[in-house]
């Protein structure tokens, strides 16, 4: 597997790394952990392959998923970051209000330029 | 903040619109408070609305049982079971798996069902179960954060008594808690609902009453005046009884907007008063309600036949409409809600309630009463409806108070009914005791009711009015 995948998904560690940090400020360690379970959840049914990723208290690491690129060069891992990424925002600004999620969305949006977010989504 | 509409009838108005969504509540009471039967209602009202809840039970009652007994009621629907209404036992896994299973459990059923709202009855019976404080605030610190993240609201339904919703770690987590509780007043069994705490709404605190009938739960919101000064602008129209002599003394009638006590002994004619004052609007034009407590419709009409009114073309046209309710039912609570939502939707202009005296015999504590009454008057005056209270005076010949309970505070005008003895006969005479802002007769005059209506005669040398 090339680098690009590499960079592709080291990025997006430090992306979702990004958001737990964001998102602690205003519902805890405790519930971000709980969301980021819930998102798996959600997003196992389409890509049984998000269910490597690792999670704890303030570490969240994608390295067992860049693995499992060996056996299946095809996984959409755009197309999944992305709709991880979709369906976190989308609850967290549920349960906080759109206008502290846009905050985080902006903050983000200022970090990862390439990578669009919308807590309206 | 999203809120979760209840349904039920008026409680959604006590918390600003509903229920927020994914607040965790309890539902708190002793058995046959009705706990069971609130949520239950404003779950199948949900699942009109779409939204599915998961209901587990402990060790409270089978989903035969409670089938059953929900079938009772109009608000029920079997369409729903299985689908919109999933019914699990969670007393099973309690007994064979143990306390640490429980969130496991609940984290399963609530993947597979994907619920809006989470029912656990009882809760109570799940920390009886734990075996230390620690540990079942722990789970309850988990839970409540994991539903909150799987945005559900929840309802927690247990045997709390009162003194234990300070005391126990749940209720510091609870987002919010009502409290049901019932006692017996007089002839009625009452229930009443608190709400103790509600994040991220207003509600209406203190004691609402609520009652069980086939239609489910209906509450009954504490009415109370609204803000801190009672301040009226001053009107100067007139609202007269049609009697000449009567809206003479009171310089063309009472004064829009005014409560007005009429007080007098039985038989001095205070219904007939009342109704002719009603009468005169509708001729006039304006709606008026006639809120009976004593009398009967139909024994209402007899007596206007017999003073020679013909009510019953005011009373098809809607410009006049008599409520009887039974002093036997009457029920404050219940009825000082509805006597405002009767006034709201008829554009009432006039208003008798005949009388107050028989509130007062309905009720069990006399803060109650005058709390009522107050209330009621203030709502009154808000709407800018022109009200005669009726109360009764035991004392025939001497008026040593208008009323024993000082209720002459909240009128306006006080409009004083008695007899006296002339020459071995006896007469009724009347007087104004105190009219605000108007220029009142201060003359005792008698009266008289005969088939050709109420006439104000002179006025009389020797009575006293105040002897």
């Amino acid at each position: 597997m090339n680098d690009f995948i590499y960079k592709k998904i080291e990025r997006y560690e430090n992306l979702l790394r990004e958001m737990w940090t964001a998102s602690e400020k205003y519902i805890g360690t405790f519930s971000v952990k709980l969301l980021v379970e819930r998102v798996v959840w959600d997003l196992s049914k389409e890509y049984r392959e998000i269910e490597l990723l690792h999670y704890n208290e303030g570490m969240i690491s994608c390295a067992e998923i860049a693995a499992s690129m060996k056996k299946n060069p095809n996984l959409p891992i755009d197309d999944m970051f992305m709709k991880f990424i979709t369906r976190y925002v989308e609850i967290l600004s549920r349960l906080i209000g759109y206008e502290n999620t846009d905050k985080i969305a902006n903050w983000l949006n200022e970090e990862f330029r390439d990578i669009p977010f919308d807590s309206k989504d | 903040m999203d809120k979760l509409k209840t349904g039920i009838k008026n409680l959604d108005g006590i918390l600003s619109g509903g229920i927020p969504v994914y607040s965790l509540n309890i539902v708190s009471g002793s058995p046959g408070s009705g706990k069971t039967i609130l949520v239950q209602n404003i779950i199948f009202n949900s699942a009109r609305n779409g939204l599915k809840s998961l209901y587990l039970t402990t060790i409270s009652e089978s989903q035969f049982k409670m089938v059953r007994h929900l079938q009772e009621f109009e608000f029920f629907s079997d369409e729903f079971l299985g689908d919109k209404f999933i019914y699990g036992d969670l007393g099973t896994v309690l007994r064979k798996q143990g306390t640490e299973k429980i969130l496991e459990y609940l984290t399963e059923m609530i993947k597979r069902h994907e619920p809006n709202i989470f029912v656990i009855d009882s809760f109570k019976a799940i920390r009886d179960i734990f075996p230390d404080e620690k540990t079942f605030k722990a789970f309850v610190f988990d839970l409540a954060a994991a539903l909150s993240i799987w945005e559900i609201t929840v309802f927690l339904i247990g045997e709390y008594e009162e003194i234990e919703l300070t005391r126990l770690s749940e209720f510091a987590i609870a987002d919010g808690i009502f409290h049901l509780y019932g006692q017996e007043e007089k002839r009625f069994q009452k229930r009443y609902l608190r709400i103790l705490k509600m994040r991220g709404t207003n509600f209406e605190n203190g004691e609402h009453l609520f009652q069980i009938s086939p239609a489910g739960i209906e509450v009954y919101p504490r009415i109370k005046p609204k803000g801190k000064e009672l301040q009226y602008g001053v009107r100067q129209g007139r609202k007269g009884f049609g009697i000449t002599g009567l809206d003479e003394m009171m310089d063309g009638g009472l004064t829009e907007g005014t409560i007005t006590l009429l007080s007098g002994g039985t038989g001095t004619g205070k219904t007939s008063l009342a109704l002719k004052y009603l009468l005169d609007g509708a001729e006039k034009g304006e709606n008026g309600l006639f809120l009976s407590f004593e009398e009967p419709t139909s024994q209402l009409m007899d007596n206007a036949r017999y003073l020679g009114w013909e009510l019953d073309k005011y009373l098809a046209d809607g410009r006049l409409d008599i409520k009887f309710i039974s002093p036997i039912e009457l029920d404050v609570d219940v009825h000082a809600f509805e006597i405002l939502n009767m006034v709201r939707g008829n554009k009432v202009g006039r208003l008798v309630i005949d009388s107050i005296s028989s509130f007062e015999s309905s009720v069990s504590d006399m803060q109650k009463y005058k709390d009522y009454l107050w209330a009621i008057a203030h709502q009154l005056k808000m709407r800018n409806i022109t009200s005669i209270f009726t109360v009764l005076n035991e004392d025939l010949f001497s008026p040593a108070s208008v009323t024993k309970d000082q209720i002459s505070l909240i009128a306006d005008n006080i409009i004083m009914l008695r007899y006296v003895e002339e020459k071995s006969s006896i007469k009724k005479i009347l007087g104004i005791l105190k009219a605000r802002g108007t220029n009142h007769d201060r003359d005792i005059r008698e009266y008289e009711i005969t088939p050709n209506g109420i006439n104000v005669l002179g006025k009389l040398d020797k009575a006293n009015m105040l002897r």
